[in-house]
């Protein structure tokens, strides 16, 4: 268990800058999720801190000790690839076995290491199977045990789930959450899945296609305080509006062309928020409630015509056309076999926020 | 379905068994036959015989077969030194030229194998180009002899075998990624221990079929020898056209033939059962 430091890392792959000066410390004993969209250069900085890719500029520190021209086959880390990359031409046992052999370990604890942590995963009656002859899942755990039995500083997982279905993939996230929990390893966690991030991440880090970090945080401040419209659209599903600042001494509002003044928080101070000068705003769908009847106790209001409904099993979204033509998002979790209010194509509905709820973002 | 599964295989095989009979099995067969007859002054049948085995059992003879039988392991291992590196650098470092790199292997094919040999005669001979360039440059101060000799030979036989043991090496590394070596050397493998457990076993199917495709041909090796090495060296394939083609000597040749096939079958059933043995402990070590 050991951080990771990048300072300043750049790297261009075939003339293209892939990453763009980036300095990022990863905690230690932590699960650390990168996340971003795809060909955003996610996969490249774990590349580079595994030792696969050269690093151009910059420095890559394990700890204290410097390794950025460190062999890959001398860093204290091992990597879970995409598509877990086991050798066809070895079973189970020798696949899990490999680094211990190349160590030259005594046969009887290699054998006894392997057992081990083969019983721990639940792959132990499939010793003498080849990668092929597995299921997606069992090759992801024969994947993280033969990354792990060698105890390294640092787990690097590239998107492993990417090839499970959903059910699979909730479970198995689970299990990793718990390895860590147990090992207490650095991991460090690549995915373009928000969902993925959000579940496993003690700390996240959300890369845009500039290939660089916007925003580093715990899953919960990301989500509720993206610090800009990228991470804001990216991370979970947002309303933005975009208009001008309007401040007096009581009260700070933003003017939205067509659709009026609305009050935002005072609490949230950045520099670029000068009075009259645009922003936007963005609105998380299930922070806003939807109904057919006035109500008072709310900061900000917006009418509009229900467009379609689509219903998700926990929650039902509702998209609802605005005035300008705008189309605002909006979940309600099915709390209820039935609800109160029911809401049908083409109702009318006002629509309630708080004002503590509203997340600022520069233009 | 069932009728599919039965049927189909032979129909769609049914050519090239035919081909096969006819132009290999129905000779091979002839071949056989005529080394095991006696027959008269006046061209008739007259006994089964072994004669013809037991005037080959000379050692000159063995001699022949046993030089051709090192000219093509020799051939064989060059060629897998020269052609694993190539097959290599093809499948994992030719990126967007591997395409290019592949296609300028295979052109040399295209032009007859005769003009090859007098290609390689204009590089070797005594005025030629090689011995210009090694005077020029100062390395040597008389010609060498290149031509008609041993070297000449190797260096042809190589030249000309060298893509049967690449394609199918290449094929073989071709099929796994990058993917499978970062794995390895994550794993905290050297380069070395990379090649021996992982490298070598996935390509070894590819390492087989190419050291085999240029050991078997190049045992009867005709055309090379002859052209490239003078009178001087006698192999098989010299021996066999000799006897076959003389007049009185056919019954001779056939027999040469078929107890120089026997020895070809044995050398490669060893080869094999020593390669199996050498590359299962190489890997499971």
């Amino acid at each position: 268990m050991r951080s990771i430091h990048l300072k300043n890392i750049g790297k261009s792959i075939q003339g293209h800058r892939v990453i763009n000066h980036i300095n990022l410390t990863i905690p230690p004993g932590k699960f650390f999720a990168l996340l971003g969209p795809s060909g955003c250069g996610k996969t490249t900085l774990l590349r580079l801190i595994g030792g696969f890719e050269k690093v151009e500029t910059g420095q890559i520190f394990l700890g204290d000790e410097e390794i950025t021209h460190l062999p890959i086959n001398q860093r204290r880390i091992n990597i879970v690839f995409q598509n877990y990359a086991l050798f066809p031409h070895l079973n189970v046992f020798e696949n899990v076995a490999y680094s211990l052999r190349i160590k030259q370990m005594d046969k009887e604890v290699i054998q006894e290491r392997v057992i081990r942590i083969l019983k721990a995963f639940h792959i132990d009656e499939h010793l003498f199977k080849y990668p092929s002859q597995l299921s997606g899942g069992q090759q992801q755990r024969v994947a993280l045990a033969r990354a792990i039995i060698n105890e390294p500083d640092v787990l690097l997982l590239d998107e492993p789930l990417a090839a499970l279905d959903f059910k699979l993939r909730e479970k198995m996230l689970i299990e990793l959450i718990e390895l860590q929990d147990k090992l207490k390893t650095t991991f460090v966690y690549v995915t373009h899945d928000q969902f993925e991030a959000l579940t496993v991440a003690d700390q996240m880090a959300i890369m845009n296609h500039h290939g660089e970090i916007e925003q580093i945080g715990t899953p919960k401040e990301i989500y509720e305080f993206p610090i800009s419209s990228f991470v804001a659209k990216f991370v979970g599903t947002t309303n933005i509006f975009s208009g001008r600042l309007m401040e007096n001494d009581e009260e700070r509002v933003i003017s939205i062309p067509e659709l009026g003044e609305f009050k935002i928080p005072h609490t949230q101070k950045k520099e670029w928020m000068k009075p009259g000068c645009d922003m936007m705003i963005s609105i998380r769908p299930e922070k806003i409630f939807i109904t057919k009847k006035k109500v008072d106790k709310f900061s900000n209001v917006l009418q509009g015509i229900v467009q379609s409904i689509v219903y998700h099993g926990r929650s039902t979204q509702y998209n609802v056309r605005l005035r300008n033509g705008f189309r605002l998002q909006v979940f309600e979790q099915n709390e209820e076999h039935f609800p109160q209010e029911v809401f049908d194509y083409d109702n009318e509905v006002y629509l309630y926020w708080q004002k503590e709820n509203v997340v600022l973002l520069e233009k | 379905m069932k009728l599919f599964k039965k049927e189909l295989p032979f129909s769609i095989g049914a050519p090239a068994i035919i081909w096969q009979m006819v132009f290999f099995y129905v000779p091979l067969f002839l071949l056989t036959l005529s080394s095991i007859i006696k027959i008269s002054s006046q061209g008739h049948f007259e006994s089964l015989t072994l004669d013809h085995f037991a005037a080959l059992l000379k050692p000159a003879y063995a001699k022949i077969i046993f030089r051709s039988l090192f000219l093509a392991l020799g051939n064989a291992l060059l060629c897998l030194c020269l052609a694993y590196p190539l097959a290599y650098f093809l499948a994992f470092r030719g990126k967007r030229f591997k395409n290019i790199l592949l296609f300028l292997l295979i052109v040399p094919f295209w032009t007859n194998f005769l003009l090859h040999v007098y290609a390689w005669y204009y590089v070797l001979e005594r005025e030629g180009f090689l011995n210009n360039l090694l005077m020029k440059i100062g390395m040597i101060h008389k010609p060498l002899i290149l031509l008609n000799s041993l070297f000449a030979i190797v260096l042809m036989m190589v030249y000309y075998y060298l893509p049967f043991m690449v394609l199918p090496i290449y094929t073989s590394l071709e099929r796994f990624e990058l993917r499978l070596q970062e794995a390895s050397l994550d794993l905290g493998a050297s380069w070395f221990e990379t090649f021996r457990r992982v490298l070598l076993p996935l390509s070894w199917p590819g390492v087989q079929a190419g050291f085999f495709l240029v050991f078997i041909p190049s045992f009867g090796e005709f055309a090379i020898p002859e052209l490239m090495g003078g009178d001087k060296q006698f192999f098989v394939g010299s021996v066999v056209s000799h006897y076959i083609l003389g007049e009185t000597t056919g019954s001779l040749g056939a027999a040469f033939t078929v107890m120089s096939c026997l020895a070809l079958l044995l050398s490669a059933i060893l080869l094999y059962s020593v390669m199996r043995r050498l590359f299962k402990k190489t890997w499971n070590g």
